[in-house]
């Protein structure tokens, strides 16, 4: 059974694009519009792999990838960050939320700031899940 | 507790980050996530004759504002802050509705939008039409004082407009819901030359103490959750006397309650919060008598 891939984010073109790059590469891509719906999708479908947004409608990348590391089923699962959010603010924030008293959680897998290439999104999957 | 959010709506004429930011002080009343909305208008992109639907001046668009609100989300994560964006093509009032809905906001902040004359003739109809269609408050925010100065914290002190209506009623306690971030609360009740129908001395100081011991209950609310209150009677025309009052006492903002009644009726009765919504150079709190809290 081929590996499936959850991406979120909230923009159709990025999603078709990646969703493409994914099933040319032999993977099945599941999809979310926002990180709420993504969270609920990553519990329901227990994909091998998320590549995640970050500024979406209902709840942000930030939010979601802090709930996916503290949740004990999902913080396993490897995750691209792939947004036009700039990795240092991602980083920042997670630091302010830390400051303000939640767990300390680890760095995404891989960070990869808008836009970005076919060919470099599906190595970078392959490096990740095989 | 849980982060309440506002939907801070742009068209990137009237309100900029600079308005936003003079928000951030509203994290203390819980305030922790902000949705901004920016409404692409259908003229801007469709009903171009001859030219049909104008798709790359779209793209255009959305990424002008895509652009602007990446780097306004960057400051505000930055800050530990939850953010979302809807970059949307459509008219703005039903687009503010149903994303208010869809995200259950619970504070509206819009602009002042430059108008046509038609428009200008139902001045402020559209923030009324808001509040008459949802239960949510809206926040006309005119930020930029007389002086060209930023109004840097518009809830310090604002001026409450009372007219014992269960729609200000809502208002005090939807205010109450601030606490931590008003500093003095200005409660003020206007009597209208009308309600002194009697030339007795005795039945026009009876009005007045009516008036202000009521005032003075509203005030110990405030007081009791720690918040300096006071109070205020004015006599004359409702928008003029609040103006004043405003202006007299140094307040920030004019906090309404509104009756909810169609944008129309509002504006034939020429009430007080179509004339703050147009007039008035403070930002205006409007608060709908639906409001849950």
């Amino acid at each position: 059974m081929s590996r499936r891939v959850l991406t979120v984010d909230d923009d159709p073109d990025i999603t078709m694009f990646v969703k493409t790059v994914l099933e040319e590469n032999g993977y099945t891509p599941l999809v979310a519009r926002n990180g709420e719906a993504g969270l609920s999708m990553a519990r329901d479908e227990s994909p091998d792999l998320i590549i995640l947004d970050v500024l979406m409608p209902k709840q942000s990348g930030i939010r979601m990838y802090r709930e996916l590391k503290s949740d004990e089923s999902l913080k396993n699962i490897p995750v691209i960050i792939l947004s036009g959010i700039a990795k240092r603010t991602f980083l920042r924030s997670q630091e302010a939320l830390t400051e303000f008293g939640d767990q300390p959680i680890p760095e995404p897998d891989v960070y990869m700031e808008k836009p970005v290439e076919p060919l470099e999104l599906a190595e970078t999957v392959k490096g990740l899940i095989g | 507790m849980k982060d309440k959010k506002l939907l801070f709506v742009t068209q990137f004429e009237e309100l900029w980050f600079d308005a936003l930011q003079s928000l951030m002080d509203l994290r203390k009343a819980g305030f922790n996530h902000a949705v901004f909305l920016h409404v692409i208008g259908r003229d801007k992109v469709a009903m171009h004759r001859g030219k049909g639907y104008l798709k790359d001046e779209e793209v255009k668009l959305r990424e002008m504002a895509n652009v602007r609100f990446i780097d306004w989300a960057e400051s505000l994560f930055e800050q530990g802050m939850e953010v979302g964006a809807y970059i949307v093509v459509g008219n703005p009032l039903p687009k503010i509705i149903s994303t208010a809905a869809e995200e259950k906001v619970d504070l509206i902040v819009t602009g002042r939008h430059k108008r046509g004359t038609f428009e200008e003739l139902y001045g402020g109809s559209e923030t009324l039409e808001i509040l008459e269609r949802t239960s949510t408050p809206v926040l006309v925010y005119k930020y930029m004082l007389p002086s060209g100065k930023v109004n840097e914290r518009p809830f310090e002190r604002p001026l409450l407009t009372m007219d014992w209506s269960p729609a200000s009623e809502k208002a005090v306690e939807y205010l109450l819901s601030f606490k931590g971030v008003l500093k003095k609360v200005i409660a003020v009740h206007v009597i209208g030359e009308k309600e002194f129908k009697s030339p007795s001395a005795m039945e026009i100081q009876s009005l007045r103490k009516e008036n202000k011991q009521k005032l003075e209950e509203v005030c110990s609310r405030f007081e009791k959750e720690g918040i300096e209150a006071e109070s205020h009677l004015y006599v004359g025309s409702t928008f003029e006397q609040i103006e004043k009052a405003a202006s007299e006492r140094e307040a920030t903002m004019i906090v309404a309650g509104t009756t909810g009644k169609s944008p129309l009726k509002e504006m034939l009765l020429g009430s007080v919060a179509t004339k703050l919504t147009k007039h008035s150079v403070l930002p205006s709190l409007l608060v709908p008598a639906s409001v849950t809290l």
